[in-house]
């Protein structure tokens, strides 16, 4: 398994470099210039040139990027262009609520989805398959934004149960990561249930019924964990897609989150802030898959790595 | 404690310790009661009390009065309360009022002397003195903010005792005081300290309580300030960018007061009982510029038919109920130098004749830039414009781009049209007029001697009755040589809860030293 996981990290910091070179250059390909956005309508053209000269983005690309690299082995990632801090304690300071946000949405996907495709597939054809069928579509064709704005508009202005906006207590969880799980929930209903379908007709199915046990037992005990797999393969590529939506579900909610930041960096051209946040993402995502990747030698105890 | 433990080895809690704990808490129960602040130390009218929460329309991006985004209204909303300058502008008498100093004086054009108040201290207990407002205003030009151009002319500042302030300037700086009051003073001994302005410390009527970026800053009343203590104990703006949120936030009483909403939003907020509406003319305009540099723009001709093809009544009562009304000049009514124009009628048959004369008679191709997002029904009024201009045949492409490539554009004068707003932060009509339409500024290629020289008198000139003269000159000269579209001047309405009390909304940005929340 070390070996496995030590060829894995060597993968990994190929890829945080290539992403991080990437996003280097198509940030200063982009047309807009920080300087400019910085000093607004409102300055001459010496101002912006003496700006650039003064953030050193008058230097060849080339010399940049060196000067970037150098910095980036050290962990330091310059200085965010706008916020007039440190661009690793910009993202930093938001990264956990952006965490929370995307970890409960997850949470709530698989608390979701696991019973309420177990329960279609159970009851095959019947109202509830397709009820759920009808619901795990939906959650998956309507816009977030939306569904954020709704769900504002019902639970805190009209039943006035929930708050309608901000982080502070669970109470203000509750819309965003719901409004942000939905997504999951519908594409994690599908899979489970059409998973459990397929298993249905294995031989060990059979044989488990034949030796007596109930549904429960063998939908437990033999079903779901050949299920997981897939299921688990689904969650963490969809975490891509969870990081996209909370950039909308974190404007919607007024979540201080770092997907916010990352969006309003890109607009204002703040390449450290960019910079650094599309590294924690890719980060994030490689480490995810990763975990999936080991968990298949915990979920099917015929896999093995050497 | 020997006694404390179990025969299984595990520390319990026992009675001894129970008891010293207790003891602990009493005791600290009353040294805090006895250091509280005691509220007979206020004056006997009103302390401070209760809590106000508004919702700001863009996010408070930073708390350094004189960084980059020092422009930004939500930094110049906070900077208002948590710091104080030498004079304060008062939009109604479009003058200045004392603050920091209580009087001041001009023994020559080029010098201005400043008295300042005795008895001032900074939150964290240190004496503001004159040192502090040299260290403030030198810091101003360092950073090269969007402000420090304003004091191009500066020569030198001293302190020749506590509470003398001597500026001398190159040339005579006929808008000393509004620069002035841009000039947030800050404690010379610290401000410089990394980490300062995470929480930054000032003497203005509130301080910082904590911050937690993107989310919410908590200021809390200053026991210890110069001026009238605040109306409320608790000062909280909250971020809340999405409108649908900020607007049911405002309904619920999660906030009590917002602004910057859209037409649809406020008719939805006028019948609630719990809310009330106060609307105000602003320093805020939109405009459009026309490219002198390019053709057609090049003849005046042309650029007039640009300003006969609109309707502006019609969009304002469709399109801006409530938030707009017509502009009369370059610059808005409320602003310092205004001098109302005789307005274009909206007549496009005189648009195509002034087009065929220009050698248009079967019209023209051309583009407008804007920047979605940056003016209240901005989408609204652009569509309005190019169909208006269809009509008398001048065919305008929508080059509508986000906010980085239309500066961009913008700035190396690549484009034919330009939509935008704009503010005069300052109230003053320098601050548009000198830096938008001189020769050296060439934002749309304009070029006019005459305004050059009397924009730079006005600027000169420490008489402020002249001033106003010098600026009613340019507005006529610009208004009449048609080097832009000046279409409506914005208002805005501020939506509040019927708890909040003594809110009283100005042109500038507003503020909440006087204001109460009741029951």
């Amino acid at each position: 398994m070390s070996s496995y996981l030590g060829g894995r990290l060597v993968y990994a910091l190929f890829v945080l470099w290539g992403s991080l070179t990437i996003v280097f250059v198509a940030v200063r390909i982009v047309p807009g210039d920080p300087a400019q956005m910085m000093i607004g309508a409102s300055g001459t053209q010496q101002d912006v040139e003496a700006l650039r000269h003064r953030l050193g983005l008058d230097r060849p690309l080339g010399a940049q990027y060196a000067r970037y690299l150098a910095g980036a082995v050290r962990l330091d990632f310059g200085q965010s262009l706008r916020l007039e801090e440190p661009a690793v304690q910009a993202v930093g300071e938001r990264l956990p609520a952006t965490a929370l946000l995307s970890g409960s949405a997850m949470v709530l996907a698989v608390a979701a989805g696991l019973p309420l495709g177990i329960a279609a597939a159970i009851r095959l054809r019947s109202a509830v398959d397709y009820l759920v069928s009808v619901a795990s579509l939906l959650g998956q064709s309507v816009p977030n934004f939306w569904l954020g704005i709704m769900f504002i508009l019902v639970f805190a202005r009209w039943l006035r149960w929930l708050p309608s906006a901000g982080i502070g207590g669970v109470q203000h969880l509750v819309l965003p990561a719901l409004t942000l799980a939905l997504l999951l929930i519908g594409v994690l209903t599908r899979l489970v249930r059409s998973g459990l379908l397929e298993v249905a007709g294995e031989d060990y199915v059979r044989s488990a019924y034949a030796k007596g046990l109930t549904r429960r037992a063998v939908i437990a005990r033999h079903a779901i964990p050949n299920v997981l797999i897939p299921v688990v393969t689904v969650v963490g590529l969809q975490l891509g897609n969870l990081l996209a939506g909370a950039v909308i579900v974190e404007t919607v909610f007024a979540w201080p989150g770092a997907g916010r930041l990352l969006v309003d960096a890109i607009g204002n051209r703040d390449y450290p802030v960019v910079q650094v946040a599309v590294l924690c993402i890719t980060a994030g995502f490689i480490l995810i898959n990763l975990l999936v990747d080991v968990s298949y030698a915990y979920l099917d105890p015929r896999i093995r790595y050497r | 404690m020997a006694g404390d433990t179990l025969a299984g080895g595990r520390p319990t809690f026992g009675r001894r310790r129970f008891l010293g704990n207790a003891a602990l808490a009493a005791g600290g129960a009353l040294l805090t009661t006895a250091g509280r602040p005691v509220r007979a130390a206020y004056a006997a009218a009103a302390a401070p009390a209760g809590e106000l929460r508004v919702s700001l329309p863009a996010r408070i991006v930073g708390l350094d009065p004189m960084g980059t985004q020092a422009a930004e209204e939500s930094v110049r909303v906070v900077s208002a309360h948590v710091f104080d300058t030498l004079v304060v502008h008062d939009p109604r008498t479009r003058g200045y009022r004392p603050a920091l100093a209580v009087k001041w004086e001009t023994p020559d054009p080029a010098t201005w002397v400043f008295t300042l108040r005795p008895g001032v201290r900074f939150h964290d207990g240190g004496t503001l003195t004159a040192r502090d407002v040299k260290a403030s205003l030198e810091r101003m030009v360092a950073q090269k903010g969007p402000f420090a151009p304003l004091w191009a002319a500066i020569g030198s500042v001293d302190a020749p005792a506590d509470a003398t302030v001597r500026i001398k300037t190159k040339t005579p700086v006929g808008t000393m005081l509004a620069n002035l009051s841009l000039l947030s003073i800050l404690p010379a001994a610290s401000m410089n300290n990394p980490g300062f302005f995470n929480r930054p410390v000032g003497s203005g009527p509130f301080r910082i309580m904590s911050y937690r970026p993107d989310s919410e800053l908590v200021l809390d009343a200053n026991p210890s300030y110069w001026g009238p203590a605040p109306g409320v104990k608790t000062l909280r703006f909250r971020d809340i960018p999405e409108i649908a949120a900020r607007v049911t936030a405002l309904i619920t009483g999660e906030i009590d007061l917002t602004y910057g909403l859209p037409p649809d939003q406020l008719a939805t907020l006028r019948g609630n009982k719990d809310l009330h509406l106060q609307t105000t003319p602003s320093y805020r305009y939109y405009f459009i510029w026309m490219n002198i540099k390019r053709s057609p723009f090049t003849d005046k001709r042309v650029r007039q038919a640009m300003i006969y093809a609109l309707d502006t009544r019609t969009m304002l009562t469709t399109l801006l109920k409530g938030i707009a009304r017509p502009m009369t000049a370059p610059i808005p009514s409320t602003v310092f130098g205004y001098a109302p124009q005789r307005p274009y009628a909206y007549d496009p048959a005189k648009a195509k004749q002034l087009l065929a004369a220009a050698g248009h008679p079967g019209g023209l191709d051309t583009s407008m830039i804007w920047n979605p997002g940056s003016g209240p029904q901005d989408q609204e009024i652009a569509q309005a414009l190019l169909s208006y201009w269809n009509a008398v045949g001048v065919r305008v492409k929508d080059a509508q781009a986000e906010r980085a490539q239309w500066l961009d554009r913008l700035l190396k004068l690549d484009w034919d049209l330009d939509l935008q707003t704009n503010i005069v932060i300052t109230g003053d009509a320098d601050f548009v007029l000198r830096r938008l339409y001189t020769t050296q500024a060439n934002r749309m290629g304009y070029s006019n001697p005459t305004v050059d020289r009397v924009l730079e008198l006005a600027a000169e000139s420490v008489d402020q009755n002249k001033r106003k003269v010098y600026y009613g000159q340019v507005c006529e000269i610009l208004w009449d040589d048609a080097v832009g579209v000046y279409p409506f001047e914005l208002l805005e309405t501020y939506a509040s809860r019927r708890t909040v009390r003594g809110f009283v909304p100005t042109p500038t940005f507003p503020t909440f030293m006087s204001v109460t929340v009741g029951r």
